[in-house]
């Protein structure tokens, strides 16, 4: 009897090793019918360039069209390895990366085989093109349903993009003692890339903004007898304790037939500047008939740039702004920054988005000073709920800067905003609704010498997580190193 | 009699069936609208990995039947006889009065940790997870107690606490500190002290005390008599308290509710002609059973009414009351504002947690609106559900079929309905959005009957005359 355990034992070992190998480094199918076609698998990762550090690129093949999928990728130096289990081709982190770091600035070839009513189906290779340049290897977003008024649970998190780790740096479970009132988290903003000065806003119950300042939390009111709201947009200044914010009355309301459904708009806003060291707020712009907000920094800190409506026709300017709504557009403007006297300088008109009757938001310059991207719809200031919402991208230092192409970038007729550059310049990061006009996803493109790639999708470990996830990303941001405060710390600040 | 614990508890157990099932029943459909239990690792995982997780997740479980009131009502029955049968068997356990102390006079004290139980399941924001934790932590000690005998008994309990801590939450410790109470998942606000169901986790230390001091004392009788009459007593204060702690003008409301989410405009019909609603979500759902028999016209003014507030009222941050507005939105054609409201509703359920109701009605308008991708989502997470999977496999298939939408009875009617011009709207439902639906497509008659109720609600006769003028 025990005889026969033992050879028991080691089929169920053998059986075990077989399968495992089987589920991860399946055969090439032997035989198949070419479909002369890209493989549709999800998310789309054919002919893209990605950073060499980036995540495995998992993907999956329709489950309701296939029952299995093999993928073999090849590296330049003739290595190959394939992958499979079920539709889902999931690539182990250390194989990945070491087949991106043979394979810098050149690519890696990747074939597809397809299961389909139990005969194989082969497509057209695609490849993966690796990027000398790396990506910032952490990434923040708020993870959020995409609400209309209320809102649930919700986080700040941070991921790192090298792997699949994803960490809490904030959620309002913990600090909202008013559950009736609610606490909302939301526009995260940090001192050029790093996380040692860095802020996050809270609203309704425990509200106020938690600064980090050389690492000390602590919850401030910038709200004045002479602002209209407490600090809204932030923007850190690069070198200095400065942040730029606008001050906003933001309203929403929703179309009955429109599928952009959602329209947020200000009846009011204006700029202010915040010095951290002395907690004083000074006004940088207020005019009361104009729109002014989305302040950011040029890199060298010298300017600042902003968004700011023009003046609405005549007879439209006592009307109710949800009948005005379609005519508010916002062009891009600069103010020279003196940071030893804090002064700022005239207005300067940037990109004149009006004229061509558009609407400019969301400015970033880009780290070496000489690109701005920034959101563009027909109108408006909310682009993440315009289905004509795209990405534009000037060169600065031109008289008439015509916008770069970024069809690659771009989605057809679904929202892309929140547009923002790696601190390398190499990749600009978008949230994007692409997917189904509703749940906001993150894309990253390679930008070179104003050429932009193919956009591709945040990786996920599970393929399928893009697919059950009921929450947006919000307002991603590049960060070069991690949120080391943890939540519970956070939550301390409420303490007081 | 030999079995007349068996029979009292059986007894105990009828009572509890037939007061949900016949009482309460749509206080269970309450609970059971506010969770989504998913059959999906990520989902069981959050919950377990919870102080208090176990029972967290046989709670939600457990809940989900409660879709069907009367086995909802079933379980509550069983889970609360339970309860009585191991405080029963801890007393005899953890006392040396063994078989004294389960009959006798004293026989009906082990039924009040289940009255508090049922007192604390009164409160339509209570959940069965607080049930659960006082079983499992019940049956924890009399395992214990069945196990080991003398100071290892005590040692095995000591060790258990943290763990059961762990499985159940502060059930098994019950001290009044509010810090250790507060966030556990026993109670829809998690801020909130559960009262009752701290007084019933203390309830069972309480007895087996007191049981231990008593038998001491006091020579119980073991007739079966005495024993029958200790619990007829009990019965009688249990009915008594729950009875007076009933919630029934809550009760009429969630049926209210219940009925217009299952669109059972007859019965609507017939329960306001019985009696007529007087309460914001009554006269809601009076007036959209009204219109979609066509009636609404006709008898609106034979029932209570509250101006607009009772026809199409202001969307609430609160998860109950936007729920039959959205029900009459949707009725109407007004599927992006029925989208809205029912998505407002959800994100306000106190505990973040997700509805079955909302998933299937925002499915239900994306799919309306052609948003096939979004409504594929929400299906696709109906599917990991028990008893919303058959209708989420039967609506997926018409996702992007235009020609089965447009057969739909339901479906079909509503995209015919819907608006053909952009309206802005804000929070409040205005006579231009019912004009501007009407206009849309004039055999829209819920849009007429609406629009014109509206206009009689607010005494508007110049609206309504302006309105004519245009037909």
């Amino acid at each position: 009897m025990k005889r026969y355990n033992h050879y028991f034992f080691q089929l169920i070992a053998v059986a075990t090793l077989l399968l495992s190998s089987c589920a991860s480094h399946p055969d090439v199918p032997s035989s198949s019918k070419n479909t002369k076609s890209l493989p549709a698998i999800f998310p789309d990762y054919c002919n893209v360039t990605v950073p060499y550090n980036i995540a495995p690129l998992n993907f999956m093949l329709p489950a309701d069209k296939y029952e299995a999928c093999v993928a073999r990728i090849s590296t330049p130096d003739g290595q190959q390895q394939t992958y499979g289990n079920g539709v889902k081709v999931q690539i182990p982190e250390a194989e990945w990366h070491s087949m991106l770091n043979a394979s810098k600035g050149k690519s890696l070839k990747v074939e597809v085989w397809g299961l389909k009513k139990g005969e194989w189906f082969s497509f057209i290779p695609f490849e993966i093109r690796v990027a000398k340049e790396p990506i910032d290897e952490y990434l923040s977003y708020r993870l959020i349903e995409p609400s209309y008024v209320a809102w649930t649970f919700m986080e700040i998190a941070q991921r790192n993009l090298t792997s699949f780790e994803e960490t809490q740096i904030f959620n309002n479970e913990i600090t909202m003692n008013d559950r009736e009132k609610g606490q909302c988290i939301n526009c995260h903003s940090y001192q050029n890339y790093k996380t040692n000065n860095m802020l996050f806003h809270v609203r309704l119950s425990n509200a106020g903004t938690v600064i980090v300042n050389d690492g000390k939390i602590s919850k401030v009111n910038m709200k004045r007898n002479y602002t209209i709201s407490s600090g809204v947009y932030p923007s850190w200044h690069p070198t200095a304790k400065l942040i730029a914010f606008s001050t906003n009355l933001t309203r929403q309301a929703f179309h009955t037939e429109n599928a952009n459904k959602i329209e947020v708009y200000d009846l009011a806003s204006d700029l202010i500047l915040y010095d951290v060291e002395t907690d004083s707020v000074s006004v940088v712009s207020n005019d009361s008939t104009l729109l002014e907000v989305y302040p950011t920094w040029s890199p060298d800190g010298k300017h600042l740039y902003y968004c700011k409506s023009v003046p609405l026709p005549e007879e439209m300017r006592d009307k109710d702004i949800r009948t005005t709504y379609p005519k508010i557009q916002y062009n891009l403007y600069r103010r020279s920054f003196d940071v030893t006297t804090h002064n700022f300088g005239d207005e300067e008109l940037v990109y004149d988005a009006a004229s061509q009757d558009k609407s400019a938001t969301l400015p970033r310059i880009s780290p070496d000073g000489r690109y701005l991207l920034f959101a563009q719809g027909q109108y408006g200031c909310f682009h993440i709920r315009h289905n004509d919402g795209d990405i534009v991208c000037i060169q600065l230092g031109q008289e008439n800067p015509s916008p770069l192409n970024l069809t690659n970038l771009n989605s057809e007729g679904r929202p892309d905003s929140y547009p923002s550059w790696s601190s390398n310049g190499h990749w600009v990061m978008c949230a994007s609704r692409r997917e189904d006009g509703n749940f906001c996803r993150v894309y990253f493109s390679y930008f070179n010498n104003g050429k932009v790639e193919k956009a591709f999708m945040l990786p996920q470990e599970d393929p399928e997580h893009n697919t059950f996830l009921l929450k947006s990303y919000n307002r991603p941001e590049f960060m070069v190193e991690p949120v080391r405060i943890s939540v519970n710390e956070f939550s301390k600040v409420f303490d007081k | 009699m030999k079995n007349i614990r068996t029979i009292c508890t059986f007894l105990f157990g009828v009572m509890v069936l037939l007061f949900f099932g016949l009482v309460y029943p749509h206080h269970l459909h309450y609970q059971e609208q506010y969770q989504l239990f998913l059959f999906d690792s990520t989902y069981v995982w959050e919950i377990i990995k919870q102080p208090g997780g176990i029972a967290d997740l046989l709670g939600r479980f457990s809940t989900q039947f409660f879709l069907f009131a009367w086995v909802g009502a079933l379980i509550i029955a069983i889970l609360l006889s339970t309860v009585q049968i191991l405080t029963l068997q801890l007393d005899s356990s953890w006392t040396s009065q063994a078989a004294k102390s389960s009959e006798g006079w004293l026989y009906g004290l082990s039924f009040v940790p289940s009255c508090l139980l049922w007192l604390y399941l009164l409160d339509e924001n209570a959940l069965l997870s607080g049930v659960w934790a006082v079983l499992i932590t019940l049956f924890a000690a009399w395992g214990i107690a069945k196990l080991v005998r003398g100071r290892t008994r005590y040692i095995l309990l000591i060790i258990a606490i943290p763990i059961l801590y762990w499985i159940v939450g502060p059930v098994c410790i019950p001290f009044p500190i509010d810090s250790l109470w507060t966030g556990i998942h026993y109670y829809r606000y998690p801020t909130v002290f559960p009262v009752l169901l701290w007084a019933a986790s203390l309830s069972v230390f309480i007895l087996t005390l007191t049981i231990h001091i008593c038998h001491r004392r006091i020579n119980t009788s073991s007739s079966d008599i005495v024993t029958f009459c200790s619990f007829a007593l009990a019965a009688t204060c249990m009915g008594y308290l729950v009875w007076r702690c009933s919630n029934f003008k809550a009760e009429k409301v969630m049926q209210y509710d219940f009925m217009a989410c299952h669109q059972q405009w007859n019965r609507i019909i017939e329960t306001i002609n019985k009696e007529k609603p007087n309460n914001q979500i009554g006269v809601t759902v009076q007036n959209l059973a009204l219109a979609m028999h066509g009636m609404l016209l006709d008898h609106m003014f034979e029932y209570n009414q509250n101006g607009i507030a009772g026809l199409l009222p202001d969307v609430k941050t609160d998860a109950t009351s936007p729920l039959s507005t959205a029900e009459a939105f949707y009725q109407l054609g007004m599927i992006n504002v029925a989208q809205r409201t029912v998505f407002e509703a959800q994100e306000a359920i106190l505990d973040f947690q997700k509805s079955g109701r909302c998933y299937k009605r925002l499915a239900q308008t994306n799919l309306i609106n052609g948003s096939y991708e979004v409504a594929r989502k929400y299906l696709m997470a109906l599917q990991k559900t028990l008893f919303y999977r058959k209708w989420a496999n039967e609506t997926l298939v018409l996702l992007g079929n235009e020609k089965a939408i447009a057969n739909h009875p339901e479906y079909g009617r509503l995209r015919q309905m819907a608006y053909k011009e952009d309206f802005y709207f804000s929070d409040h439902v205005t006579p231009e959005m019912l004009e501007s639906l009407y206009f849309s497509n004039t055999d829209n008659g819920m849009a007429y009957q609406y629009l014109i109720a509206y206009y009689l609600l607010t005494g508007d006769r110049e609206g309504l005359n302006h309105f004519n003028s245009k037909k």
